[in-house]
């Protein structure tokens, strides 16, 4: 399966391979999404499963182990993920539901029989649980004792996107593996391989993560963002109630359309005050027309913060789309919304 | 797949290797040494600080086969098998994943049987703040007649969710977080003891990026070793750790005064390409921000030896205490609020541009001691409108952050350790309870001093009222302990009276109460006044749920 393996994830396999004999029992997974971190744990879950490891140090792929993991049905291994991701393909970590995903108290006392149980096959165990930050409070709270002293052979694999989301005790009890987001030109490279035409472009759309690059390049969405930086890019002719209902119809994933606005007002204020565009810099010439107004963005950036935490509620999504756009109208022309906030 | 993490095989096994408690072990020893046993005992402390390491060892205590003592033997089979979990006497139910009153109440049935092996059954409940409020009630009928041979042995990080009435039935002992001197050290003796080789300083860096907890400091130090492939540089460890050297946030503020966003950016670049943590970068940005503001209202306070002494000056010169404070708040949120943003980076670098934007009209220079890239001009930007600076959703002041659990270890930093000398010179008790009150050290007699309010005081006496409905925590035997840290605080004899009374409303406890209600108020409040909230409840009717705001 080494074929599937994003090339850029190659140092850290080494840098795990190479402190083999002290891998701890709990493992904790960070850096920024889009960048393969899944990946990773489900090839050293393999790789702890497989009952023939290659001399290279990596799963065989083809004993007992290996291909119940890879049919998604070894008895030794459970996913622990907020919604039923069976289907999970390369690009898993963009697809979200408009609804608040969260793994609960439930899934994980079912987890506590499971580590329990003595293991089917050679001994070892492996849960994975992604993104762990998911965890609700109850869930978090009935997770640590399992996470601190679990049975010989269990290893725990919690991968996060958001680590300092994470309760400080579960936290504490993990010893955190990080992964870089890799250089640009890897990146790039394994992008062009994949057919990708701009991959410069994409990466610069996704901050440099190529898993959620190659997502951007192949979104079915991706003309409906050329149109909607288009209107926003124009905000004399922005026609706020026509583009929000043209999104609505679209049935996109509000948190979505807060990213790309977010990314917009971002590049808009970065522009402004320090010269740099850092997502679309395939949009410059736009940007610098909005650039001179800047700092009357600022308090609507803060205001995108909060549209992002409440994206996954399921609030009317044209309303939520006309409310941004118009703040972002207001904002411009240098009237921040409400009172005694920046 | 055999090894052993660090935290779970250095779990000390005896009291003695308790590194960072010795006020309460010593307590506990005294106790178990002249068989002056509670029925139930309540630790406290967050996470990491040996809790439940100091609950199991209480259990040996109780159970050892060569009697109670504070020195269990460790190899009798009592000891053995509490050592392995294998003892059948000792309970351990962890609260977070049994809440259900079933559960709970299924437990206590059992306690009225007599224990099978050991001298007593032993109930150790983490987290028990976890519990439901029936579960709670249903403790709290064994608490109140416990059978002899039944002990209880809670814990919690969260004492405040505990009700009174059983916070009352326990002896209270609260552990301390630990140093970054006793980490470092106990650090040492495990490297030493495995055989790893380390240098001496990475361990200084570990002992603070531990917080206080020993598990902390242990699961990093694992982590450490990993990245070290098998020792500990203090390069490795300040790369894995992100730790971020000064002289990068001293060319982030040099660019902010001359108000050179292209400089700033450089700057930023240069925390990015080496790998450093924004986290890191915001928390010591906002902490050395916090040393610029002492150093301008008391500029004796720097220490002549804190090596950036000369830079915190010169930038406390070239800033205005107003726009140190603004740059302050800022970077705090920004460090809230970095998952908000759409990655790291940017989350970081619209920090710092919101500085800039906020940064007064005339750009200034500053003289720093080393050679820092400042830019001799603005550079050529879009000046932002001037804009008044607008407030940030919720006002934390810098006490605020000194408090919180994760804050930098304040007490290391010079000026703090000349707080001032309260104790060296006693005055006369003002009427300040609450003041008197979190400089005693008061141990379990805290809880009494927590929920009295005064009602009349001289020189040489203080009358003390308590609620009925706490007249639990009014025993002699914290009255005795009161007086005497009275006696100890004032250098002299102070009379001590307690009454029980219907009325009681200016305790310290039911203070602290009210300004968490009133700070919580204040986070719901700057939630529902947010405009994009505001946008949301009127025109969707959304609500929003009180209990998911925190304040800061
Ligand atoms: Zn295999
Ligand atoms: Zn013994």
């Amino acid at each position: 399966m080494t074929h599937s393996f994003y090339p850029w994830l190659a140092p850290s396999w080494k840098q795990l391979v190479r402190g083999w004999e002290r891998l701890p029992h709990a493992l904790l997974i960070t850096g920024e999404p889009g960048i393969g971190k899944r990946r990773l744990a489900e090839f050293l879950a393999q790789y702890l499963l497989c009952e023939a490891r290659k001399p290279d140090h990596t799963p065989c792929g083809e004993c007992d182990g290996c291909r119940w993991f890879l049919a998604g049905n070894h008895p030794d291994f459970r996913l622990l993920t907020p919604e039923d991701q069976s289907d999970a393909g390369e690009g898993e970590e963009a697809k979200t539901k408009r609804k608040l995903p969260l793994i609960k108290v439930e899934g994980i006392r079912e987890l506590v029989d499971f580590v329990n149980l003595t293991p089917h096959r050679g001994g070892s165990k492996v849960v994975l649980v992604e993104p762990a930050e998911a965890m609700n409070t109850s869930a978090a709270n009935a997770f640590l004792k399992m996470l601190e002293e679990p049975p010989q052979g269990v290893t725990f694999i919690l991968v996060s996107h958001h680590w300092r989301r994470l309760l400080p005790t579960i936290r504490s009890r993990c010893r955190v593996f990080p992964v870089p987001t890799p250089a640009a030109a890897v990146a790039a490279d394994w992008l062009a391989g994949h057919g990708v035409v701009n991959p410069v472009q994409h990466l610069a759309h996704t901050g440099g993560a190529p898993l959620a690059a190659l997502d951007d390049a192949r979104a079915e969405w991706l003309p409906l963002r050329t149109a909607f930086l288009g209107h926003i890019a124009n905000p004399a002719a922005l026609d706020v109630l026509g583009v929000a209902a043209e999104l609505e119809k679209a049935k996109l994933d509000t948190g979505l359309v807060v990213d790309w606005l977010q990314k917009w007002v971002h590049d808009l204020i970065a522009l402004g005050l320090s010269g740099r565009i850092r997502y679309y810099p395939d949009w410059r010439d736009d940007l610098a027309r909005l650039a001179s107004r800047a700092g009357n963005l600022l308090g609507f950036l803060d205001g995108l913060k909060e549209s992002r935490r409440l994206a996954h509620h399921p609030l009317n999504q044209r309303l939520v789309f006309e409310s941004l756009l118009f703040g972002y109208l207001e904002a411009l022309r240098g009237k921040p919304r409400g009172t005694g906030h920046g | 797949m055999a090894y052993q993490v660090l935290a779970r095989k250095w779990r000390p096994k005896n009291f003695a290797q308790l590194v960072g408690q010795e006020h309460v072990i010593r307590a506990i020893a005294n106790a178990f040494t002249s068989e002056r046993l509670h029925h139930a005992y309540l630790l406290t402390g967050t996470r990491g600080v040996g809790k439940t390491t100091i609950a199991r060892i209480m259990a040996k205590a109780l159970n050892c086969e060569t009697g109670i003592t504070a020195e269990p033997c460790g190899v009798c089979s009592a000891c053995t098998q509490i050592d392995s979990g294998r003892f059948v006497d000792l309970l351990e139910i962890d609260a977070a994943s049994n809440t259900g009153i079933d559960n709970i109440r299924e437990v206590l049935d059992n306690a009225q049987y007599a224990p099978t092996t050991g001298r007593f059954k032993v109930y150790i409940i983490d987290e028990v703040h976890m519990l439901s409020k029936s579960a709670f009630n249903a403790m709290l009928k064994t608490l109140e007649e416990p059978p002899g041979h039944v002990k209880f042995i809670l814990a919690t990080t969260d004492p405040q969710k505990v009700p009174i009435t059983v916070l009352s039935r326990c002896l209270q002992f609260s552990l301390r977080q630990m140093t970054p001197q006793q980490v470092a050290g106990h650090l040492h003796h495990v490297l030493t003891q495995e055989g790893i080789p380390f240098e001496p300083n990475s361990l200084n860096l570990l002992g603070h990026a531990a917080h206080g907890s020993m598990r902390d400091a242990l699961s990093l130090l694992d982590q450490a070793i990993a990245y070290g492939a098998g020792s500990v540089e203090e390069a490795g460890v300040r790369a894995m750790l992100g730790a971020v050297d000064q002289s990068y946030l001293f060319d982030i503020l040099a660019a902010l005064i001359a108000k050179d966003g292209a400089q700033l950016m450089v700057a930023a670049d240069s925390i990015a390409s080496r790998g450093l943590s924004y986290e890191a970068a915001l928390h010591e940005l906002a902490h050395l921000l916090h040393l610029v503001a002492v150093a301008q209202q008391v500029p004796g306070a720097i220490a002549d030896d804190l090596p950036a002494r000369d830079n915190i000056l010169s930038v406390a010169q070239a800033l205005s205490p107003e726009d140190t404070q603004l740059y302050y708040q800022i970077a705090l949120h920004g460090r809230r609020d970095l998952p908000l943003a759409p990655d790291e980076y940017a989350g970081f670098t619209m920090t710092l541009l919101r500085m800039l934007a906020f940064a007064p009209a005339q750009p200034g220079q500053v003289t720093l001691s080393q050679p820092t890239p400042v830019a001799a001009n603005p550079a050529p930007v879009a000046r932002p409108t001037a804009q008044p600076p607008q407030a940030t959703p919720v006002q934390v002041p810098p006490a605020a952050e000194a408090a919180a659990p994760d804050a930098p270890a304040e007490t290391n930093l010079p000026w703090a350790q000349e707080a001032p000398a309260e104790t060296s010179a006693p005055r006369d008790f003002d009427g300040n309870w609450r003041g008197l009150v979190s400089q005693l050290k008061l141990g379990a007699a805290g809880m009494l001093a927590q929920h009295a309010e005064v009602s009349a005081y001289d020189a040489d006496s203080i009358s003390l009222r308590v609620a009925a409905e706490h007249r639990a925590v009014a025993t002699r035997d914290y009255q005795e302990k009161l007086k005497d840290a009275l006696a100890a605080h004032f250098g002299k004899p102070v009379a001590l009276k307690v009454e029980i009374s219907e009325a009681v409303a200016d305790t310290p406890a039911a203070q602290n109460q009210r300004e968490r209600a009133a700070r919580q108020l204040e986070a719901e409040d700057s939630i529902q006044n947010d405009p994009t909230v505001q946008a949301l409840v009127r025109d969707f009717g959304a609500t929003v749920v009180p209990d998911s705001i925190k304040p800061l």
